[in-house]
């Protein structure tokens, strides 16, 4: 099929597409169904978890369809990458919707019974939902800012949604600040990107920044290419290359919440209901590092054209960027869960320690001089997918303790070994697989993301690998004394017989996390391989097509294409 | 069922624990008995191939002669193939570990007995919990031992920190979170920076191997071709390419050997405890319930000095030459500092906890010179404190539960009031002090002539050697003031009503009064014989390795 069919819209488009129509339609059922048959926040909750299933199976339909390279569609030629259908983002929409499933459970278990508002709920929760689905199936300048916003708004409404709390206005507050600050940075560097190479399609645009970066780099393009220099049209201020990158790049740091872009993060995930801190903790994080993989992968295949010790000293600033983020993230997170004693705030910044272990995963992807074997994507999708396990188990259990004591302290789960062993050996569990230690799937998570590291080798990524089990043992001491508190201490509460689909999950999810760490070691990973394998990439980056359209290529970047020809020719 | 020997060992204890899980409560230290029981009857069987040693048919000959005679009992299969590498469920018997082996269930059986009055105790909160935790402590020890892949290692090793945590925590004294919260720490520390070595060991193989186009052919497995890094830690000891590229890599602008040596030493050096990293022990020593003590001293302990045998000394053999002076600095220090403490301590079992820092300061002390009889004395030293350390907290644990303190100072002619636990306590102590024809006599003397032996090839060995000598007599001293003031002296009147050892406790205390004397009497039939092959052939390739590195050395 040739580049001008795939871009064409067509009904076979639609039909690819489904998954996000379905997402859409359920909004709009949540919205219409009170006016026929009148308000309820039950009703919502169905017509959700119907949509999350239903969208999981058009997704799972739709994956059979997926070709080698993905496609791109839904969009004119121009805007190609507008929305984008491979395995990844297959892989993303299954897991979000089988995690938005299960928060709309963990709801009916918790909220369900006081909870009035529940369409407007719903609503702002299935938002968020389609903006994560966007963000990560686009490589549109345009439509990853709408992506990012769709998926913050509602975000910012619905931790604030309980609005007699002070503490969940204020969390709003100061998340919607943040968060249009990181915003307006963001798309100031879209729009510097805009101005300089007039394209909205990030394909494109890592072709030049990459292709303008080495012309500045150490390396005398002059010896490589003679002559280059006066084909070359001026080449962009490097500099301004640099700060157009920051600035996008802090708008993805926002939404995963990597240090410094974190402050939203635990004032948020305390003020707001535990349902949503639940879902907020995994999904718009994930979300934002498959962006941030997407990005950085086609940044890393814009420059695999080039020669080798290039490819090296081009990228190797981002490289370094996004590994100090990624370590300074788990290391403050860690060190600041330890003075936590809201359970909900500690489990936040525990999320920010976890987010930085997986962004670690996306330095090694910017390292063009591996042939990675051990795919750093892979190994970021099965941590994500046993995050998902983890947060789901700990934030269940932490609910329904918080409800039962009206208080969201450690001191909570005071004696509640005795109390609910039911909870506290899942909650166990979880939160040993969250230190990342053996039997648990947590370890194994953490062990693919080492492996990778160590597969890249270098300063970089074994001072990642110091840096990542070092903050195991730092994790340790707070994941414990919830453990303690369970366990070794006890005020003498009163036992109590948690509900039975709250138990139900809880467990399921612990008997899961040490299936995965014990038994099903490979099957995760081998799953992972595939949905990492064969990401979209644009056109203009595709090896085949560089070979066959040479002549157009030249067109675009006669340096580029010199500096090819010349290492192809060696 | 031979084929299958280790993986019954390993989860027999597994079996017992959801057993007990599912049975009601009543029944709980009777299945856990039963199940350490039936693992100690199965490892026994371990030994047959042993005494039997030549009879080819017994013993799958696997081993290559590098390091060990052969390997017993393989079980070897893929357990996780991705991408490049294969993690193997890879396990395996020889001189090294069947001791040690057979030690742990002899140990966890009569850990179990001596949890049989569980309902008497402070905490008699959830005995089923107990029992089950207690089972999978000790699923996770013979895991631990009879694993010889890196990988599956390492997850057993730290398979045994949460239960132990949980059985300190829950069920411990006074100070019981402080300690447990300190163990699990320290261990962890020390266990990360294993992580980090296992994942260079592999990368660094696997460099090694791909630098020769076509690969490497295995060092003991007849036309095996590693075409990739390997977790396997007899491949990582004996294949001379990795070896070679071991031996010369760097790491970080350091020499690759030398630095994961030390990576892996501190997460052993932890658990054997060295000083300064010991102080964990006498915490957790303290404040776990009796069974949990013996437990603790006679087997986790061990695992330091194993995984210096196993994994640090055969794999890195530069990297000891390097660290030569300062592991027998550390270990001598270990001997006199712990011995000086528990000559300080009045509680009993305070004192019994530094008695072991200073004992395991022997082993490493005697590993540290790389000499055949220091390795020897070594491994006998790890056997021996493994019999005389949990029988000296039994005895500590039978009189606690009569007076319900530990104050040395109060305690008396004790001998007098209960005669057989008496002169069962007199025996497990001067065990513990090296009194000859006891077990503790042997390990300490080979250790010493051990370091002497190295008197040519380190000019410190002989101070070394004077001053751990030294430590003998302290260690006379402490064991000898401490039976003067319980067991001797004229009868306390408090004491009258204490009741004689009951038959449960004589059954505790005679099997290992018993080893103490024969291993006292027979080392060379009770152990020498098995382990000295293996450890050995260690040496051997030790020795061959670090003179071909000095000769390199040289000829530059």
């Amino acid at each position: 099929m040739s580049r001008d069919a795939i871009n064409f819209l067509t009904m076979d488009h639609l039909r690819l597409f489904s998954p996000e129509l379905a997402l859409v339609a359920t909004l709009v059922l949540i919205l219409a169904a009170p006016l026929v048959f009148g308000r309820s926040s039950k009703m919502a909750g169905w017509i959700t978890l119907g949509g999350a299933l239903l969208t999981l199976c058009l997704t799972l339909g739709v994956a059979g369809r997926v070709r080698e390279e993905g496609v791109s569609g839904l969009a004119p030629q121009a805007a190609a990458g507008m929305l984008i259908l491979d395995n990844l983002s297959v892989y993303f929409k299954v897991l979000l919707m089988a995690f938005m499933a299960g928060v709309t459970v963990l709801w009916f278990i918790g909220s369900s019974e006081k909870e009035e508002r529940g369409e407007e709920f719903f609503v702002l929760l299935v938002g968020s939902a389609l903006g994560m689905v966007l963000m990560t199936g686009t490589l549109n300048l345009l439509m990853i800012v709408i992506a990012i916003e769709l998926a913050s708004l509602p975000s910012y409404v619905i931790v604030g949604f309980n609005k007699r709390n002070r503490l969940a206005a204020e969390a709003s507050l100061k998340y919607v600040v943040f968060g249009g600050v990181c915003a307006a940075i963001m798309l100031y560097g879209t729009s510097l990107f805009y101005g300089m190479y007039h394209t909205l399609n990030v394909g494109d645009i890592a072709y030049y920044v990459v292709a303008d970066l080495q012309s500045h780099s150490s390396v005398d393009l002059a010896t490589l290419a003679p002559g280059v220099d006066a084909v070359m049209p001026a080449a962009r201020n490097s500099l301004v290359i640099s700060v157009a990158l920051l600035c996008f790049f802090v708008g993805v740091a926002f939404k995963i919440a990597a240090v410094p872009f974190h402050f939203w993060c635990p004032d948020a995930f305390e003020g707001a209901q535990i349902e949503v801190t639940t879902w907020l903790s995994v999904s718009s994080k994930a979300a934002a590092l498959i962006l941030l993989v997407r990005i950085v992968d086609t940044f890393a295949a814009a420059t695999g054209a080039l020669p080798f010790d290039v490819q090296i000293s081009t990228l190797s600033g981002m490289a370094w960027a996004i590994g100090i983020v990624a370590a300074v993230s788990c290391t403050w997170g860690n060190f600041a869960a330890y003075k936590q004693n809201n359970i909900k705030r500690l489990l936040a910044y525990s999320s920010i320690a976890h987010a930085g272990y997986m962004m670690m995963a996306a330095a090694v992807l910017v390292d063009p001089s591996n042939d990675i074997s051990h795919s750093p994507i892979s190994a970021m999708l099965v941590y994500i997918l046993f995050y998902v396990f983890m947060n789901l188990g700990a934030f269940g259990v932490a609910s329904m303790v918080t409800r039962r004591s009206d208080s969201e302290d450690i001191s909570a789960f005071s004696g509640l070994g005795r109390r609910a062993p039911l909870l506290a050996i899942p909650m166990v569990c979880c939160l040993v697989s969250l230190v990342g230690l053996p039997p648990f799937a947590g370890f194994i998570g953490k062990v693919w993301i080492l492996m990778t590291l160590g597969e890249a080798g270098g300063t970089l990524y074994w001072g990642l690998v110091l840096v990542a089990v070092v903050n195991t043992l730092v994790s340790l001491f707070f994941y414990l004394r919830i453990v303690k508190a369970m366990f070794f201490s006890d005020d003498g509460r009163d036992a109590f017989t948690p509900s039975i689909p709250g138990a139900v999950i809880v467990n399921a999810c612990a008997v899961v996390l040490v299936l995965l760490g014990v038994v099903f070691i490979q099957q995760p990973r081998d799953m992972a391989n595939h949905y990492a394998n064969n990401l979209f990439r644009p056109s203009i980056l595709r090896p085949k097509e560089t070979r066959q359209a040479a002549d157009h290529r030249d067109a675009v970047s006669p340096a580029a294409a010199l500096v090819r020809r010349d290492a192809s020719a060696k | 069922m031979e084929n299958s020997l280790l993986t019954f060992l390993v989860f027999a204890p597994l079996v017992g624990a959801a057993l007990v899980a599912v049975m009601p409560k009543e029944l709980a230290r009777v299945i856990g008995v039963a199940a350490t029981v039936v693992t100690f009857a199965l490892s026994l069987y371990l030994i047959g191939p042993f005494l039997s040693a030549g009879d080819a048919s017994q013993a799958v000959e696997v081993f290559g002669s590098a390091y060990g005679d052969k390997l017993h009992f393989v079980e070897r299969v893929p357990w996780i193939t991705s991408g490049s590498f294969t993690i193997e469920y890879f396990l395996g018997i020889d001189g090294l570990n069947m001791p040690l082996l057979v030690l742990t269930t002899f140990v966890a059986m009569l850990a179990c007995l001596a949890s049989w009055n569980f309902n008497t105790w402070k905490v008699t909160k959830s005995i089923k919990g107990y029992f089950v935790l207690f089972l999978l402590l000790e699923t996770g020890m013979i895991g631990t031992f009879v694993s010889l892949d890196f990988f599956l290692f390492y997850i057993f090793w730290e398979v045994m920190l949460l239960p132990m945590y949980f059985l300190i925590g829950v069920w411990g004294g006074a100070r019981k979170e402080y300690a447990a919260i300190k163990f699990f720490l320290f261990t962890l520390a020390g266990s990360v920076l294993m992580l980090v070595a296992m994942v260079a060991m592999f990368f660094y193989s696997g460099e090694a191997v791909s630098a020769s186009a076509e690969g490497v052919a295995s060092a003991y497995r007849d036309g095996v071709t590693l075409t990739q890094g390997t977790f396997d830690l007899i491949e990582l000891a004996t294949n001379e390419t990795i070896q070679a590229y071991f031996g010369s890599a760097m790491f970080l602008g350091a020499r690759f050997a030398p630095v994961m040596f030390i990576f892996l030493f501190v997460g052993f050096a932890v658990k054997l405890p060295a000083v300064p990293v010991h102080t964990w022990l006498p915490d957790a020593h303290v404040e776990a319930p009796t069974p949990i003590s013996m437990i603790l001293a006679g087997v986790l302990l061990k695992m330091g000095g194993y995984g210096f045998l196993r994994m640090c000394y055969p794999i890195f053999p530069t990297g000891g030459e390097y660290w030569a002076l300062l592991l027998a600095i550390l270990g001598v220090v270990s001997i006199l500092y712990g011995a000086l403490c528990a000559m300080a301590q009045t509680d009993f079992k305070k004192l019994v906890a530094y008695s072991s820092v200073s004992h395991m300061g022997y082993v490493l002390l005697g590993i540290a010179v790389m000499t055949h009889t220091g390795f020897q004395g070594a491994m006998f030293q790890m056997i021996a404190h493994g019999i005389s350390s949990p029988m000296c907290f039994f005895l500590v644990g039978v009189i606690y539960d009569r007076a319900h303190h530990r104050e040395i100072n109060r305690f008396g002619g004790l001998w007098l009031t209960m005669p057989r636990y008496g002169t069962m306590a007199t025996i497990g102590f001067f065990a513990s002090l090296g009194l000859p024809g006891l077990c503790g006599f042997i390990g300490e003397i080979w250790v010493l002539l051990g370091v002497f032996e190295a008197r040519h090839t380190y000019t410190w060995a002989v101070p070394c050697a004077i001053l751990a000598a030294s430590g003998v007599i302290l260690t006379a001293g402490y064991v000898l003031w401490l039976i003067q003031r319980v067991y001797l002296g004229p009868e306390r009147p408090e004491h009258a009503a204490f009741p004689e050892v009951t038959a449960r406790e004589m059954a505790i205390l005679v099997p290992f009064a018993a080893l103490c004397v024969l291993f006292g009497i027979l080392p060379k039939h009770l152990l020498f014989d098995f382990t000295n092959g293996t450890l050995d052939q260690i040496v051997n390739s030790l020795h061959a390795v670090t003179q071909q590195a000095t000769a390199l050395a040289s000829g530059f």
